[in-house]
């Protein structure tokens, strides 16, 4: 491996990173608050991705207008994917049935995008043929330097939100005790709609960057949620910090894993790491225990 | 013409009923909710399309596929034997798309996305079954064996000390069981009847590719298990007749092919919901979802 190409790969994993880490830290919000694993949001992303495709490649809407209504849009989904699970919360449904549930809304809204946008591959196209800039051998385009850095920007608002925000601390609270939270008058199911909300509202982002930056196909939820869940459990459940770190460990093992493996394997090494943690090490590498902190 | 679609519908129905009735002795009756169920189907439905095309008999062929499957499901059950309920169904998950990647990346043995094609009709003791009727009959033989095989297994000993686990892990341990060694048994005969299933369906198709073992393939599967009932048979046959009823019927509206892949697999994951919500035992089931 000459320098050029590692300076190379390490570029692309920490792009690959910072998309993944907004991955990993809106799916570580809803899973610590809720406690149950939404297998969806991979396919929200998904969804989200293609609204944008769909306002801003076909539609012809400005992109500053196309990003905001899929922001919004997003925050609406996320409401509506909150209504959705109280169906099962209200018959006091195990984590299993919701896990369940969760799967087949993963399953239909991949369908609803292969039904509607079709199988084939797309890509948003902002910017037609951009330059890259050449930094110590490797090349990076502006657009990545974008993504990286408001990457950076959103995650650290978020962690601020998180820790500062009154919503951020009852958030919080529910997600550490949820009973305890109760007595104290927080209410349970307004943290859970608000967990959906911001959440998906981050995953918009997310998916916002993965358009910008990756092709389109109806299959990247399921891509997307395997390595944000590998993230959380890479990093430590319930610790968004641990996520945001995790997602970069994925995005250097994937992007230095092709170095050695099939490059048809990359998709699969978010499912190879998930497996291998869950089986061997399901604390995570820093062995946080069911911390909730940022 | 119609008769002939009869005996196709036939076949599907007992293939799947193999499949679930397998997925029902790991997750109905031992708890265990292996959503790896598809790989295990898929080693089966390879095993058997490899060995056969290299020109080894069918007779062979099925019983080396099957021990094949037996052999991954039991890896998968040692792996897998200390994580719990939630957990276990994502790490089974992974290792599904674990198995469909390398059914996708491993070209030189496994064709990778074109498939195998021109898988030999079976031929076994003396009867080559190249017909659908005697494919028909191969297929309820089997069908039949499976369900008389679990239903004594789950009326013996060893069916107390599965559903023992599934209820109370715990006090099974305490009295001083090994539940690692029975879940371990329970996910390798589970895996031996998939493979089983998978070599029926791959004879039966004559073409396999890695598309025809995906999630999208699990969700009918773990939707009828529920449907039916955890730990009933009857309502596992039952539930195959009627969602593979469903999905057939869906081919006589003129849809495309495009819309009605799509539109089928959103009805299966309807019908996942209604049933989580409605009817979480399912139609004869005995216990809960935990």
């Amino acid at each position: 491996m000459t320098p050029e190409i590692f300076v190379q790969l390490l570029l692309n994993a920490i792009v690959a990173g910072a998309v993944y880490a907004l991955v990993a830290a809106s799916f570580s919000i809803i899973y610590s608050t809720n406690k149950f694993i939404h297998m969806a949001h991979g396919s929200v992303i998904a969804l989200n991705v293609y609204i944008l495709y769909f306002l801003f490649s076909v539609l012809g809407i400005n992109f500053p207008i196309s990003v905001m209504l899929t922001c919004v849009g997003s925050m609406f989904i996320g409401f509506g994917i909150n209504k959705f699970y109280n169906q099962f919360r209200e018959k006091k449904a195990s984590l299993v049935i919701l896990l369940l549930a969760s799967i087949a809304l993963m399953i239909f809204l991949d369908a609803l995008i292969l039904l509607l946008f079709g199988g084939n591959l797309k890509s948003i196209g902002l910017i037609k043929a951009a330059k890259g800039i050449s930094f110590l051998g490797a090349v990076i385009t502006p657009m990545q330097i974008v993504i990286i850095i408001s990457s950076f920007i959103v995650l650290l608002a978020f962690s601020i939100f998180i820790k500062k925000s009154s919503l951020g601390v009852t958030m919080r609270a529910v997600a550490d005790n949820k009973e305890l939270a109760e007595i104290l008058g927080v209410s349970a199911n307004q943290s859970y709609a608000f967990s959906f909300v911001i959440g998906c509202l981050i995953a918009a982002v997310s998916g916002i960057f993965y358009g910008l930056e990756y092709h389109l196909t109806p299959t990247i939820g399921v891509k997307l949620i395997f390595t944000g869940f590998a993230a959380v459990v890479v990093g430590g459940i319930g610790s968004i910090k641990g996520a945001i770190l995790g997602a970069f460990v994925i995005a250097l093992v994937e992007n230095f894993g092709i170095w050695f493996l099939p490059s048809g394997y990359k998709d699969a090494i978010g499912f190879m790491v998930l497996f291998v943690f869950l089986v061997f090490r399901p604390q995570g590498i820093f062995g946080f225990k069911n911390k909730i902190s940022l | 013409m119609t008769i002939a679609y009869l005996i196709h519908i036939g076949i599907i129905i007992g293939i799947h009923s193999i499949l679930a009735m397998s997925l029902q002795l790991a997750f109905g009756f031992t708890g265990l909710i292996n959503l790896g169920h598809i790989a295990l189907f898929a080693i089966g439905a390879y095993s058997s399309a490899l060995i056969t095309l290299n020109g080894i008999p069918f007779s062979v062929a099925i019983l080396l596929s099957a021990v094949i499957s037996g052999l991954f499901g039991m890896l998968l059950g040692f792996f897998t034997q200390r994580i719990q309920s939630d957990y276990l169904a994502l790490a089974t998950l992974a290792f599904s798309y674990l198995i469909h990647a390398f059914l996708l990346n491993t070209t030189s043995l496994t064709n990778g996305p074109l498939g195998l094609a021109g898988i030999p009709k079976p031929y076994i003791f003396g009867f080559s079954i190249d017909n659908n009727l005697s494919y028909l009959i191969l297929t309820y033989a089997f069908a039949f064996f499976v369900y008389i095989v679990l239903k004594s297994l789950i009326n013996s000993p060893f069916g107390n000390a599965l559903q023992a686990t599934r209820d109370n892990e715990l006090a099974f341990q305490i009295l001083g069981k090994n539940s690692f060694k029975i879940k371990i048994i329970a996910f390798m005969c589970s895996g031996f009847l998939a493979g089983l299933a998978g070599v029926l369906y791959a004879h039966f198709m004559t073409f396999i590719d890695p598309a025809s073992f995906t999630i999208m393939q699990l969700i009918p599967i773990v939707c009828i298990v529920i449907m039916g009932g955890l730990g009933s048979l009857k309502g596992t046959i039952l539930a195959t007749t009627i969602l593979v009823l469903i999905s057939e019927s869906l081919r006589f509206i003129s849809f495309p092919v495009s819309v009605v892949g799509p539109l089928t697999q959103m009805i299966y994951a309807l019908v996942l919901c209604i049933i989580l919500i409605k009817k979480p035992k399912g139609f004869f089931g005995k216990v809960t979802l935990k």
